[in-house]
């Protein structure tokens, strides 16, 4: 790629790069393309697979209330029920018109989903929007600050691969990568949280709070947040030490590295600009194919430490078969998932030339 | 195979099959000589570890240690019938949009893409909500039906790779046909590589169905490790003093994912041999 600008002088390359600036253009626009249509699918695939689950939502709920206050009820009166609320969410409707409602009501009645069935007449936008913050900060707080440290800490590993020190880090790394997450999370609830008692493990913030810009507020959440993140991060970022080690130790054989080392440049400068920047892309890839996976991990968090994310909403909405609700967290967790991948992949030109500037 | 790695790992995972299949009656013949310890209400509940319960007993007054040992079977058996299940499917459609070509393979290279973003917990989560009797083998399935588009995507490249090999081509001219060609010249050379595949599935079939377990979702009664975790942790056995009813199927649960780990470093080398040379070599 630099014998290929260097080669091309003055006006050739202002041309190569007006080309390339539209070869980045095109790659956004289908880009985009592929995720509105991924979206699309996705929306459609939950919908689907909600409606073609047997079992009647609105029998089960009543099921649920009737059992709960335990006496039964006039069966007519039951019947007139059902069929009334059945009508408010448009559930007689044929299968293909509910579709389209939905995503009528969805795209053009600004992300109206349909009122919760438990909190009704409270929309599930609401609800949603409300336990959105918590999840989307833990998630992506904890997922860049992994990926920073491991990053980091693969490169340096993978630059002295032969100290014992990094063969030690390498093994650590790969007990700790294939821990579950949930069982980090356990086991720092019950150490630091429970028997040490060095830091809260459990609710979002001290109990006798109320949400407010006050110091005492914010350093309560702050310290509340710490161990949840901490085992996201703990799983995320030894999985990526691990994939920077690997793509820096394949670096490490090329034959430019070596021209570099001949060149005379010192040591740092060949492992910052010529080691660490060409490992450095596929690392951002990778960056994009664990967001879901670790979406997930960030919902089994939230139910273990009891911070009121969308995990939480959605084991709630679930318990009391909340139809809506769920359908509403599965879409934004979709959403969610699809657009930073989004983000990520639209962020590999600035780093890598090659798709940039490919001809 | 003379792989170190395949080696200890095949040997770990020997031995736990061996516990899992002959622990449970054994050690209830040893310890509990016409008792049954995994009955509800045989024992007082909450006894800390002791000569007759070496890790005490749990909530429900069973003894810990036999349910600890009679879980490994129905965990190990969920992650190899569910592994199984996305790895087969995985396969197949790995192969086939592999091996077609123009139009279709840009459409299955998209909608595998798709279903791999998505993200399935949620609507794992939603199909537990819906079946009220769950059984090992519904949940294994179920598992599996999520896990295929990983293998897919991986097995995908691959097959496309190999079909461009100048052998394929020789055995297009000699008149092999289309499953021919897939079953004798792409698959053989494969194998390796779906071990390594079919391996990683097994781990991430096990690691959901105990984060299902964890969260209270699962298939709640199969007594699974996932599900003695998850039980020691909502009746707080660690406050009460029994360590082990915690620590065991968790360190059980690291120990199999370790195997599989080590088996699959192993099969990766075996098929990809420039990763022992990059990292011998230099």
């Amino acid at each position: 790629m630099t014998a290929n600008s260097d080669a091309s002088a003055g006006d050739s390359a202002a041309e190569g790069q007006a080309a390339g600036r539209r070869e980045v253009f095109q790659y956004a626009v289908r880009r985009f393309g592929v995720y509105l249509f991924t979206l699309w699918a996705a929306i459609t695939v939950a919908f689907f697979v909600f409606r073609l689950v047997p079992g009647d939502p609105m029998n089960i709920l009543l099921g649920n209330l009737t059992r709960a206050e335990g006496r039964q009820r006039d069966a007519a009166a039951e019947e007139a029920i059902i069929a009334h609320y059945r009508e408010i969410f448009g559930m007689d409707d044929p299968l293909p018109l509910q579709y389209i409602n939905y995503l009528r009501k969805a795209i053009l009645g600004g992300l109206d989903l349909g009122p919760s069935f438990v909190e009704y007449p409270a929309q599930t936008k609401d609800l949603v929007f409300r336990r959105m913050p918590w999840t989307i900060g833990i998630f992506t707080t904890s997922v860049l600050l992994a990926w920073i440290v491991g990053t980091g800490l693969g490169a340096l590993i993978g630059w002295l691969q032969r100290s014992r020190l990094s063969q030690l880090a390498v093994v650590i790394s790969t007990l700790l990568q294939i821990t579950p997450v949930y069982l980090v999370a356990l086991g720092l609830i019950i150490y630091v949280g429970y028997i040490w008692r060095i830091l809260p493990a459990g609710g979002p913030y001290a109990r006798h709070l109320q949400p407010e810009w006050t110091w005492e507020f914010i350093s309560s959440l702050l310290t509340h947040a710490i161990l949840p993140m901490l085992s996201n991060m703990i799983v995320i970022g030894a999985g990526f030490t691990l994939g920077m080690r690997a793509l820096m130790i394949s670096v490490l054989g090329e034959d430019y590295l070596t021209f570099a080392r001949a060149k005379g440049l010192s040591p740092f400068t060949v492992l910052k600009d010529y080691a660490f920047r060409n490992a450095l892309i596929p690392q951002v890839t990778a960056l994009a194919i664990i967001v879901g996976a670790t979406l997930n991990g960030t919902f089994i968090i939230e139910i273990l430490f009891q911070l009121p994310g969308l995990g939480t909403l959605f084991v709630q909405a679930m318990g009391l078969r909340d139809f809506n609700t769920m359908q509403a967290v599965v879409l934004f967790s979709i959403f969610a998932v699809l657009t930073l991948t989004l983000i990520v992949d639209l962020a590999l030109p600035l780093l890598d030339p090659r798709i940039r500037r490919t001809a | 195979m003379r792989n170190p790695s395949i080696i200890a790992g095949s040997i770990m995972l020997a031995l736990i099959v061996v516990v899992a299949l002959a622990g449970p009656s054994l050690v209830s013949r040893l310890l509990f000589p016409g008792e049954r310890p995994t009955m509800r209400g045989s024992y007082r509940p909450y006894q800390l570890d002791s000569v007759e319960h070496p890790i005490g007993t749990d909530g429900d007054g069973r003894d810990g240690l036999m349910v600890f040992i009679s879980s490994i079977g129905p965990s190990l058996q969920i992650g190899l019938i569910a592994g199984a299940t996305s790895t087969g499917l995985g396969v197949v459609i790995g192969f086939l949009a592999g091996y077609a070509r123009g139009r279709l393979d840009t459409l299955s290279r998209i909608l595998i893409d798709m279903v791999l973003v998505i993200p399935t917990l949620p609507l794992l989560l939603m199909l537990a909500a819906y079946i009220d009797r769950w059984d090992l083998y519904k949940l294994s399935l179920i598992l599996g039906l999520f896990g295929w588009s990983f293998v897919a995507r991986v097995i995908r490249p691959q097959v496309q790779s190999l079909r461009e090999r100048s052998y394929v081509d020789l055995a297009v001219l000699s008149g092999e046909n289309a499953l021919e060609i897939i079953f004798l010249e792409l698959l053989p050379p494969l194998l390796p590589y779906i071990g390594y595949v079919f391996s990683l599935s097994i781990v991430g079939s096990m690691l959901a169905e105990a984060g299902l377990q964890i969260i209270g979702l699962g298939a709640g009664g199969l007594p699974t490790l996932g599900f003695m975790i998850a039980k020691g942790f909502r009746e707080s056995v660690i406050a009460v003093g029994l360590l082990g009813q915690m620590l065991l199927p968790a360190g059980a649960l690291i120990y199999v994912f370790l195997a599989l780990n080590l088996i699959n470093t192993g099969l990766d080398e075996v098929f990809n041999p420039r990763l022992k040379t990059t990292v011998e070599g230099k």
